[in-house]
């Protein structure tokens, strides 16, 4: 799990089906104190995070599996939005 | 998965069976710098599958490692860069 910054959303309509209805977020992961860690990752998005908010990722393919199904390409998606520390 | 800028494609003279049918796209990785405020920056080029359609200058979401493998189910498919969407807009 990790945290993350939501920089925006990205909308698609030619994409593969497991993405069909699904809200994707651009997020700029951060590793220790906050500093940007990589390039900016998309990730799927079923708790209402908005752009600024600090969100919870996980990166454990198989949760995504089995929420949007076992073909999917995807990766990362938001456990939780966590209280601003 | 990341976005990444579609700056050409690989045609292919002999291909691995399984790959037979999919187009290859050469992709640079997009960072923050290049989203937020339009910089040049590119990551490291990646060759990507792609069965969507996407052209050069349009941007993809590119997905890598295991779950690039994916889309191709039970079939063993040599694909560890699959292009999963055509971008139409991301709202920054």
């Amino acid at each position: 799990m990790q945290i993350g910054r939501v920089l925006g959303t990205m909308t698609s309509t030619v994409k593969h089906e497991s993405f069909q209805g699904e809200r994707i977020l651009v997020v700029q992961l951060e590793g220790v104190n906050g500093r940007p860690d990589g390039e900016p990752v998309l990730a799927i998005d079923r708790m209402g995070a908005g752009r600024g908010d600090r969100v919870l990722l996980t990166n454990d393919g198989q949760i995504l599996q089995e929420m949007i199904g076992r073909k999917t390409p995807g990766r990362w998606s938001v456990m939780a939005l966590p209280d601003e520390s | 998965m990341r976005i990444a800028e579609v700056i050409g494609r690989v045609t292919m003279s002999k291909l691995h069976p399984a790959l037979r049918g999919g187009r290859f796209l050469i992709s640079l990785p997009m960072p923050a710098d290049a989203l937020l405020e339009g910089s040049s920056n590119r990551g490291e080029e990646v060759i990507v599958y792609d069965n969507l359609g996407a052209g050069p200058g349009s941007l993809i979401a590119l997905s890598e490692g295991r779950e690039a493998a994916n889309p191709f189910g039970k079939t063993k498919t040599p694909v560890d860069a699959y292009c999963a969407c055509l971008i139409d807009r991301l709202a920054l």
